[in-house]
């Protein structure tokens, strides 16, 4: 109880920047994410902190300097080119979103690979890490990042107020847009790039799984809720949220508690139970529906040959009444 | 003597990906590789606190199986909770993996345990890795015989299950009117796939498996709609990417498995190339053609 | 017609490889001895002197953690005449193929050369040594010690030579070890403390007498959490300490929230500067032999604590 108050009274400095910084991102991620899951993208995360290593190592050959800010612009530049070829291959080819981000995912990480070794043999000392410097970790988020994120959450917030209506269509239906003379282009270059702005910034903060599963698990929890846009985007952002508190406050508990694994496991515990009681979608609804139509049918199934029974025969008005009380009670 | 045996174990690897990653691709399950290459960390920390060692065997053991467990858990959202494919793929990656840092974190922190140092192998050192009996005659490379064994089973399983992984693949409704049990299938399908991918990692890494597992198969299905056609192409994209990616890795003395994933690539856009020219060359006449009909 | 030409495109590859194989590096040298990490190739090349080619896989710069092999390690490999390596499971992995090819060459892990009681046991758990042996200069000298007999053994040619050096070389690592005991001896006890990012220190902490204390384990996967991080806040600002310590291969972010939490309590810590963990400097440079790096190390932790330097916080 006494760590509780400790901890949402956010005295500890360390705290603070934890949770607004993980608010910050949840935030950011949450929006982002329901587009990239109703556009079957959802692994985008995943695609994208792979694909910026080539970005890395080329940055470090050209800027000779690990510096967070050279290592983040190739960063962005590389995970910025391979969301376009993403988009480009899933518009041009009939390969699906999946085929293509797997494929653009290995590819640019092999390069990035095959480039780590030939920096390897360069003989520059300063490489050290070279492949690790860009992967932060959640409880140790600086108010530095904070105010960044901050930014990114402004920058994509803005972007989708202007565009809602054109995002909304391109989302639910892409030829659609097309047909009516959206610019499907341009829309989907702004999406790719606030989605690749909110990834790597989220990378270099929290890590890799931490940013995958913020930006999936949310969208994929309020998509059970809902099926209006607008309702789904604030949900995720409220789930991402309610996700990232849970799990700093889990880490601040005990020591050895990583605070980025614990917001994992708070998100999946958020779909899950989305999942499951979800009035609508969720699936405990859904056998409760099918049941209850099952019984309903039973019961008007009795009834017909109820009405069929000649008067005279109670024997098998009994049989019948009998039956019907059987399928209350246990169907 | 070493490049033959290179470029030998990266075309096993290629022919099985390329074969099983056809089905996945068809199946909008690309991702299921790189998601299970995240998921074994679990399996790996359960299996050093049980064995007590960093040995290869109980690490491929426990790998296995959460490899199979997270294909369960991926079909369980899907099926039955009625998830999206690829969130549910992402879903059950993050979260195996969250709780093997936890379990790290918590249990061995001091020891180096992930799966670079402890389960991936490296293409690289595969002929130095050999398999000796025990009066010392030396009988190749332990890798080309583990993944020539993988292959044979994929082999002997798409051989006998063809009809139903196909069936199950394109339309499977008229697999159910058909008496044949989808639920059975992906099964099937997917723990060869998380068996097959383990098994590899051991011996070459991650890369090359993520890697071939899924661009070979998309080059071959840019260029084909017919599963057998798909299935040989993919393999035949598969041993030109180990070829041009060994000599590659050798011009440039870089990565092998980088490479590979590169050629890859390269392979594709050629692909990507003939498939543009060819998509032109079927509408120019087409549309010359149109008028005529209508007359 | 196409898979033909693609067939025979592949078998020109094959071809084309085949031929570049044999045809790499002709060495003059008498022995060709490849190391794992840098560090034990310079304990070799100065046993051996500057007349044999001793070969690191892991070049200046690359740790255990970032090294990817490369096509030409296993040339390397199946070259060289002799195999040195840490041992301790540093090489992860990779140990299991040293030891096949110890079946047919001598391959020899440096660390077995040290009396068992004076490795570090991390965990209660099966085999798990610390590995990072040469954080401390006396084992190191042990290192170097074994080294020598082995090469004496397998060289007997030139074994006086090989004596002869790895005497003058363990002179210099004792004297480096004192001067080391007495450059650490004008902290203050209470201000003798090494915190880092990842716990790769205990060897050095435990042969100097300085408290060690890192944010993340051994493991490059382990993570701490907001506790681990708001406690290390709480320890530092309580006992008033000056610096922290960047290492070269781990990212400075962790020590960063660090330093920012300390400030906001109100107790001013730098990072004091950045250490040689994993991998040492540049070839070439003072820091680019395992001497070098262990006097920078100290310099730079000495200075940081006594609070003498603050300008070297660049890295």
């Amino acid at each position: 109880m006494n760590s509780l108050l400790e901890f949402l009274s956010l005295s500890d400095p360390n705290v603070r920047m934890v949770v607004w910084g993980t608010t910050l991102l949840g935030a950011s991620a949450g929006l982002v994410g329901v587009f990239t899951l109703l556009r079957k993208r959802a692994l985008l995360g995943d695609a994208v902190a792979h694909s910026i290593l080539p970005g890395v190592c080329l940055a470090f050959l050209v800027g000779h300097s690990k510096a967070p800010y050279v290592l983040l612009l190739g960063a962005l530049v590389a995970g910025w080119l391979s969301l376009l070829s993403i988009d480009f291959l899933v518009r041009r080819t009939k390969l699906k979103a999946d085929s293509v981000i797997g494929l653009v995912l290995s590819v640019f990480f092999g390069l990035g690979i095959w480039l780590l070794t030939s920096i390897q043999q360069s003989g520059v000392a300063s490489q050290s890490g070279l492949d690790k410097f860009l992967f932060g970790k959640a409880a140790s988020i600086t108010s530095q990042d904070v105010s960044m994120f901050g930014w990114v959450v402004l920058a994509v917030v803005v972007i989708l107020l202007l565009f809602y209506k054109g995002f909304k269509v391109l989302a639910f239906d892409e030829d659609y847009a097309r047909a009516i003379g959206m610019p499907v282009r341009l829309l989907e270059f702004l999406l790719s790039t606030i989605t690749v702005l909110s990834i790597a910034v989220g990378i270099q903060a929290v890590g890799v799984v931490l940013m995958a599963s913020l930006l999936i698990a949310p969208a994929a929890a309020a998509r059970f809720w809902t099926d209006r846009l607008s309702v789904m985007l604030l949900l995720a952002v409220g789930m991402g949220i309610l996700a990232a508190w849970a799990g700093a406050f889990i880490s601040f508990t005990a020591p050895s508690m990583p605070t980025g694994p614990w917001i994992v496991l708070a998100l999946a515990a958020l779909t899950v139970f989305s999942m499951l009681w979800a009035p609508r979608r969720g699936v405990l609804g859904r056998w409760l529906r099918q049941w209850r139509y099952a019984r309903k049918i039973a019961l008007e199934n009795v009834k017909c040959i109820e009405d069929l029974v000649p008067t005279g025969r109670l024997d098998l008005k009994r049989r019948i009444c009998r039956h019907r009380r059987k399928i209350r009670l246990f169907k | 003597m070493d490049a033959i045996w290179i470029i030998l174990t990266g075309t096993l690897v290629a022919l099985c990906c390329g074969l099983l990653g056809s089905f996945l691709v068809l199946r909008q399950m690309a991702m299921v590789g790189d998601a299970i290459s995240h998921a074994v960390l679990p399996g790996i920390v359960i299996a050093f606190l049980l064995a007590e060692s960093r040995d290869s065997l109980p690490m491929l053991i426990g790998a296995a199986a959460v490899g199979v467990l997270v294909t369960v858990l991926i079909e369980w959202l899907h099926r039955v909770g009625r998830m999206q494919a690829d969130a549910s793929i992402g879903i059950s990656y993050t979260t195996l993996f969250a709780i093997g840092i936890i379990l790290i974190s918590y249990f061995t922190r001091q020891v180096d345990l992930d799966q670079d140092c402890v389960l991936y192998g490296e293409i690289a050192y595969v002929p130095l890795d050999t398999w000796i009996l025990s009066n010392g005659t030396s009988l190749g490379p332990r890798a080309v015989w583990i993944l020539g064994g993988a292959l044979l089973l994929i082999l002997t399983f798409i051989g006998m299950g063809y009809k139903g992984l196909q069936l199950t693949t394109f339309d499977a409704s008229y697999a159910a009117t058909l008496g044949i049990s989808t639920v059975f299938w992906h099964y099937a399908l997917m723990s060869t796939v998380s068996l097959a991918t383990v098994v590899s990692f051991e011996s070459v890494g991650a890369i090359l498996v993520v890697a071939f597992l899924i661009v070979p198969p998309a080059t071959a299905y840019l260029l084909t709609d017919r599963l057998p056609v798909m299935l040989g192409l993919s393999a035949l994209f598969g041993f030109l990417s180990a070829v041009l990616g060994y000599g590659l890795a050798v011009a440039t003395n870089g990565s092998v498995a980088g490479a590979m994933a590169v050629a890859a690539g390269f392979w594709f856009i050629l692909a990507l190339g003939i498939h543009f020219i060819k998509k032109r060359l079927h509408a120019f006449p087409a549309r010359r053609k149109l008028p005529e009909s209508y007359i | 017609m196409c898979t033909k030409i693609f067939l025979s495109s592949g078998l020109f590859a094959l071809l084309v490889v085949g031929c570049q194989a044999p045809a790499a590096e002709e060495s003059t040298s008498r022995l060709r001895i490849v190391c794992t990490t840098g560090m034990i190739a310079d304990a070799v090349a100065n046993v051996v002197g500057p007349d044999v080619m001793v070969t690191a896989l892991m070049g200046p710069g690359v740790d255990p953690h970032l090294y990817k092999a490369s096509q030409g390690d296993l040339q390397q490999l199946s070259q060289a005449d002799l195999i040195f390596y840490n041992g301790l499971h540093l090489e992860g992995k990779m140990v299991e193929i040293l030891e096949k090819i110890g079946s047919t060459k001598s391959v020899i892990a440096v660390s077995d050369g040290i009396s068992r009681d004076r490795i570090l046991k991390l965990t209660h758990l099966g085999d798990t040594n610390d590995p990072h042996i040469w954080f401390d200069v006396s084992i190191w000298a042990d290192v170097v010690a074994y080294i020598g007999a082995n090469l004496e053994k397998l060289d007997t040619l030139h074994a006086a030579d090989y004596a002869q050096r790895t005497a003058a070389y363990r002179d210099s690592l004792h004297q480096l070890h004192e001067w080391v005991r007495q450059e650490l001896s004008t902290v203050p006890p209470a201000q003798r403390v090494l915190i880092t990012a990842h716990d790769a220190f205990s060897y050095f902490g435990k042969a100097y007498e300085v408290e060690v204390r890192g944010l993340q384990g051994i493991s490059t996967v382990s993570e701490y959490g907001l506790k681990d991080v708001s406690d290390l806040v709480e320890f530092i600002s309580g006992r008033k300490i000056n610096a922290v310590f960047v290492e070269t291969s781990v990212p400075a972010k962790p020590l960063e929230a660090v330093v920012e939490g300390c400030a906001q309590r109100g107790h001013e810590v730098v990072i004091g500067g950045t250490l040689y963990s994993d991998a040492m400097g540049q070839a070439g440079t003072p820091e680019g032999d395992y001497l070098g790096m262990v006097r920078a190390n100290v310099r730079t932790i000495v200075n940081a604590l006594k609070g003498i330097d603050h300008a070297n916080v660049s890295h």
